[in-house]
């Protein structure tokens, strides 16, 4: 990379369904707080990069009385659609450009104003799947599951495994709203059954929230801070529509995340990254992001999570933040992942925190199946 | 800047009411083609894609997703900006920055609006479910109806623009005869663009003085069209833009400033700071960071075209003056005088701008795509005729506070 960038502050609302408060509203809290966790002003700012969606909105020009919000008032502005890997990724790139300095990022979606999987409908091919009307992104994450645990005969056990330690983390995060430290496995594969083998815990739930943060350049980030969190590598790819591609393996992911370890100089992920998170929009998709990520073998994702690997107190943790089942604030969920990785480096997790991180890796995804994936590598100053 | 950024192909598709003969997906892959073809770049050799639309106006949510497909995303990094009328400048800046941070070599960046999708039954009610989901939940929270009206007029884009044009008219001493004469240079100027919506040749503004009034000060042949089209740029980093290129469009500035949201108030009532939206401090801002950039001193004298986002023709004459091209307030006797033609000294718009040719999303990369041809020599009959240097291309959008401002140049930027 041209410049060293870092991210110097960050916030998140807490993880609701149904907030009774106007968007703007939440959307100032969240990047009041995250400049005042970086302990600078909105004049430091050169520029902001924002990430929402009109559909998701609910009106055309998603960013349009939210620029006073997210302090963007006379200043060099954009928005970005989608979710806020994609933000963060422009954001960096303005830096890496040398015309700006101090970026900040921002994200939301308040999903229980609307069904959003209906949105996902509207994002069906308009000419064929849109009129049949039989496929949505939960009949469509079933036919992946259901391919991809025929193919390597995954158990319906090692998909509820994922929920039950996701939601046992989200105990411990204090912003998620739903946590169950209890759950058992026998618990999620009776719960309500929505597209077979899809169940109402391998879904997550319904979720309004807001998460910012401060990018800065190494110059700058070393006046605002002495706990950098540094970009170390980043990489971006998106997959075929539904029907040209294999849907039992995350390509996308996979080449995303080999450019970010490229860029970053790691070999082995397994040993050089110390904790993930990852956006998993339903819970067969983790055992398929360690294999996309290289954590294991194509068909052998399952094993890790049957031997607990990527428990808390696994080798390899995986969402020690309760990850998307958790809380999946549409757009906001893949920069909640950059954030817990951030605090993970900071050590400023909380009951959530590994011992002993150095380096992260947060990814987030968009699309029916997962088909645009963004991996970020973070690390903190060595 | 770091490293050094060039449009090298420019690709569009032929405009008009409807365009039958393709889909959404066959639209943006025709521009996109295009300009890969003329810039001499296989679809292998691009590393990353930037695109955008109002997806409101197609009727299909994410569009990138379905569209990606048509236009070789498969495999590739997929960024996909949208910022209302401004998308085509942010998805056109947002290239630059792509090759500009260095994760890029080569880029293409493509914007289109298919407005006749949405005059399908049942295209729009995916916005349309949401929007009434929206004011329902707001409802709940004790929202007054007002408030909600307020937001959801933004779209109603005569409106405000006639509101903004009789501010300018009671500043600047312009009158409604003088906007005739800006749509009647559009129409003219659009006669020569082979790609453009309202072609008139020898359109006099007499002509366009009969037509009738809509909303005042703007008669029907004022306002711009609702177009389908696509357009496309490849843009490359240095060393690729000088082997592939023989006369690159430099990118040497670029800003997109916002100013405080005009008129509508927001839902929480606030934003209503700024009473004149023919103020335009986001332009201001905007074009003194680009020409700063840019190393222009005068734009007066520096600047040699200028395509500027005028859906409404009091819109060239204001924005002319914001962009530094006229003093305030002189823009129409400047336009009097013939300098704002073709071959005038200050050309406005010789592709016929927005005004003949608007397929939203698209519109404000096509400023940048047309002042990209200016400079590289390529607009064909719509070329000026004079010597490029610098060319700036403008985007306008949001409730009449988005900006985006793009200069292009035969050489790249001063270093700093």
């Amino acid at each position: 990379m041209q410049r060293r960038v870092a991210i110097v502050g960050y916030a998140q609302s807490e993880y609701q369904f149904n907030v009774p408060r106007t968007r703007e509203d939440q959307v100032f809290d969240v990047v009041k707080a995250a400049l005042r966790h970086a302990g600078i002003l909105r004049e430091e700012v050169d520029s902001v990069v924002t990430a929402s969606s009109d559909f998701l909105d609910g009106r055309t020009i998603s960013n349009v009385f939210l620029s006073m919000a997210v302090g963007a008032y006379q200043k060099d502005e954009s928005k970005v659609e989608e979710d806020g890997t994609g933000a963060l990724l422009y954001g960096l790139m303005r830096i890496l450009a040398g015309t700006h300095d101090v970026v900040t990022i921002e994200a939301h979606t308040l999903a229980s104003t609307i069904n959003p999987h209906q949105i996902l409908f509207y994002s069906l091919d308009p000419l064929f799947d849109r009129q049949v009307g039989l496929m949505n992104d939960i009949a469509a994450a079933a036919i992946q599951a259901r391919m991809y645990m025929k193919k390597y005969s995954v158990p319906e056990e090692a998909v509820a495994m994922v929920s039950v330690k996701n939601l046992a983390n989200a105990a411990l995060n204090p912003l998620t709203h739903r946590k169950m430290p209890d759950l058992t496995v026998e618990e999620v594969l009776n719960s309500k059954l929505y597209y077979e083998p899809i169940r109402e815990l391998m879904i997550p739930p319904i979720t309004d929230g807001v998460c910012a943060l401060i990018l800065a350049s190494e110059e700058k980030a070393r006046e605002i801070t002495d706990r950098p969190v540094w970009i170390e590598g980043v990489g971006t790819y998106q997959d075929s529509y539904l029907r040209d591609r294999d849907l039992t393996r995350f390509e996308s992911l996979g080449k995303a995340a080999a450019k970010a370890y490229e860029m970053a100089g790691i070999k082995d992920p397994y040993r050089e990254i110390n904790v993930f998170e990852v956006s998993e929009k339903f819970a067969h998709e983790e055992l398929m992001i360690y294999e996309a990520l290289g954590l294991a073998r194509e068909g052998h994702g399952q094993s890790l999570i049957e031997k607990g690997l990527t428990n808390r107190e696994g080798e390899i943790p995986v969402n020690p933040s309760g990850g998307a089942l958790s809380a999946d604030p549409i757009c906001a969920t893949g920069l909640t992942r950059v954030i817990e990785a951030a605090r993970q480096i900071r050590g400023d997790a909380g009951g959530c925190q590994i011992p002993y991180v150095e380096r992260a890796l947060a990814h987030g995804q968009f699309g029916i199946c997962a088909q645009k994936n963004t991996v970020f590598i973070l690390g903190g100053d060595q | 800047m770091l490293r050094n950024a060039a449009i090298i192909g420019c690709g569009q598709t032929k405009h008009s009411g409807r365009r039958r003969d393709v889909n959404q997906a066959e639209l943006v892959s025709e521009a996109v083609h295009n300009a890969l073809e003329d810039a001499q770049v296989s679809l292998k050799e691009v590393n990353a894609l930037v695109v955008g639309n109002m997806q409101g106006f197609g009727g299909v949510a994410n569009p990138d997703l379905w569209i990606g497909d048509w236009i070789g995303a498969p495999g590739k990094p997929v960024l996909r900006i949208a910022t209302g009328g401004t998308t085509g400048g942010s998805v056109g800046q947002g290239g630059f920055y792509s090759v500009m941070s260095g994760l890029y070599d080569i880029v293409v960046a493509t914007a289109w609006e298919k407005h006749s999708d949405s005059k399908e039954a049942g295209a729009t009610t995916g916005l349309l479910h949401v929007a009434l989901a929206n004011f329902f939940h707001a409802f709940g929270y004790g929202l007054s109806m007002k408030n909600l009206l307020a937001t959801s007029a933004v779209g109603a884009a005569a409106g405000v623009a006639a509101y903004q044009a009789r501010f300018y008219m009671h500043r600047s001493g312009c009158r409604s005869e003088h906007f005739d004469m800006v749509a009647a240079k559009a129409r003219r100027n659009a006669a020569r663009n082979k790609y453009a919506h309202l072609q008139w040749p020898n359109c006099t503004p007499e002509d366009i003085h009969k037509t009738e009034l809509i909303v005042d000060p703007f008669r029907y042949g004022h306002v711009c069209p609702a177009s389908d089209g696509a357009s496309a740029i490849v843009i490359a980093c240095e060393d690729i833009a000088l082997k592939k290129c023989k006369r690159p469009a430099w990118v040497k500035g670029l800003a997109s400033y916002s100013d405080e949201e005009t008129q509508m108030q927001s839902e929480s009532g606030g934003g209503v700071g700024v009473l004149d939206p023919s103020e335009q401090m986001g332009a201001r801002l905007s074009a003194m960071k680009a020409y700063q950039q840019a190393g222009i001193k005068d734009p007066k004298q520096e600047i040699d075209v200028a395509e500027i986002y005028q859906p409404f023709p009091s819109q060239e004459l204001l924005f002319s003056e914001k962009l530094g091209l006229f003093d305030e307030g002189k823009a129409w006797i400047a336009m009097e005088k013939g300098e704002t033609e073709i071959n005038g000294r200050m050309p406005c718009d010789p592709s016929g701008g927005v005004n003949a040719t608007n397929a939203i999303g698209s519109s404000a990369l096509q400023r940048i795509l047309e002042a990209g041809l200016q400079v590289m020599g390529k607009a064909e009959d719509h070329q000026v005729p004079k010597k490029v240097r610098n060319a700036v291309a403008h985007g306008w959008g949001g409730v009449t506070n988005y900006i985006t401002v793009t200069v292009l140049g035969e050489t790249p930027a001063p270093r700093r």
